[in-house]
């Protein structure tokens, strides 16, 4: 069969049985959990450092009945971010790029905010609809358009993750099939595309970084609306 | 795009919502923090500073 070059986000298989579990596990072996020691170790307190600081810098522009949300939003931010970061290793599969996924998490959670806002307030949530200041006749059109920026948030939560994420695994395979194509012919040219592919690595690094914050951040935006 | 194909589409979604919810959350829970959150006090305390175990 010929390979094209998005056969790397296939769900990965042996012989019929499904690896995606490793893929999903893997990345939670990453963090490890706290025992009940008074006194820990470095890493062990550098952990919670990490995850006390992003938490408070999460949670403080959101009203207090809305720090239930913290453990969601936290472990999901943890959780993107050890997947984004093991699929830029070589060979291994990334499971943010799954529409799949990314959907399946975006979804829930935005219908959630919502819930929550309409269940709660729902008159402020509604109000959202409507900016303050709308002249008079725009009102109807501007609620129309409200509403259907209100319903492309989850899709473009879900497409956003995965499509940064496909692009640069995309991109850093085909430098790095240009880099190896172009070693017997050309070398110089191979050495400047290889430069071209360790900056790309740098950016990809980043952006795995970026988008697991970004998506959780809109997420606590969504929900500092709604609570 | 493999992506788009809908065979797996069920089975990544649920694995992945059940990773997070029985692996993940009790592991971001188990960092308990010794202190309450409050308020930033203005004073510095002065505590010594000790050797830490090596794991």
């Amino acid at each position: 069969m010929n390979l094209t070059f998005f056969n790397q986000f296939t769900s990965p298989q042996i012989m019929g049985v499904p690896l995606i579990m490793l893929a999903l596990l893997a990345p939670s072996a990453m963090f490890q959990t706290q025992n009940n020691r008074w006194l820990t170790n470095r890493l062990s307190l550098l952990q919670l450092w990490m995850i006390n600081l992003f938490t408070k810098q999460l949670m403080s522009p959101i009203s207090k009945t809305g720090y239930q949300w913290s453990i969601i939003l936290t472990s999901l931010m943890i959780m993107l971010l050890m997947i984004n970061l093991l699929g830029l290793l070589p060979y291994t599969f990334t499971p943010t790029t799954q529409l799949s996924m990314n959907m399946g998490l975006a979804i829930p959670m935005w219908l959630a905010t919502v819930l929550t806002g309409l269940r709660n307030q729902p008159t402020a949530s509604l109000g959202h609809l409507l900016p303050e200041g709308t002249p008079n006749l725009l009102t109807p059109i501007l609620i129309i358009i409200e509403t259907i920026s209100l319903f492309i948030r989850p899709l473009a939560l879900g497409v956003r993750l995965t499509a940064n994420l496909t692009a640069g695994h995309l991109l850093i395979q085909l430098t790095s099939t240009a880099t190896f194509t172009l070693l017997p012919t050309m070398p110089t040219l191979s050495m400047l595309t290889m430069v071209v592919l360790l900056l790309l690595s740098i950016l990809e690094l980043a952006v795995a970084m970026i988008q697991a914050y970004v998506f959780v951040l809109l997420l606590s935006l969504y929900l500092q609306e709604n609570t | 795009m493999p992506q788009l194909n809908p065979d797996p589409w069920f089975l990544i979604l649920s694995l992945a919502w059940l990773t997070y919810i029985l692996v993940l959350q009790p592991k971001i829970l188990s960092n308990k923090s010794m202190n309450h959150p409050t308020n930033k006090n203005n004073e510095i305390i002065k505590t010594n500073p000790w050797t830490w175990p090596w794991p």
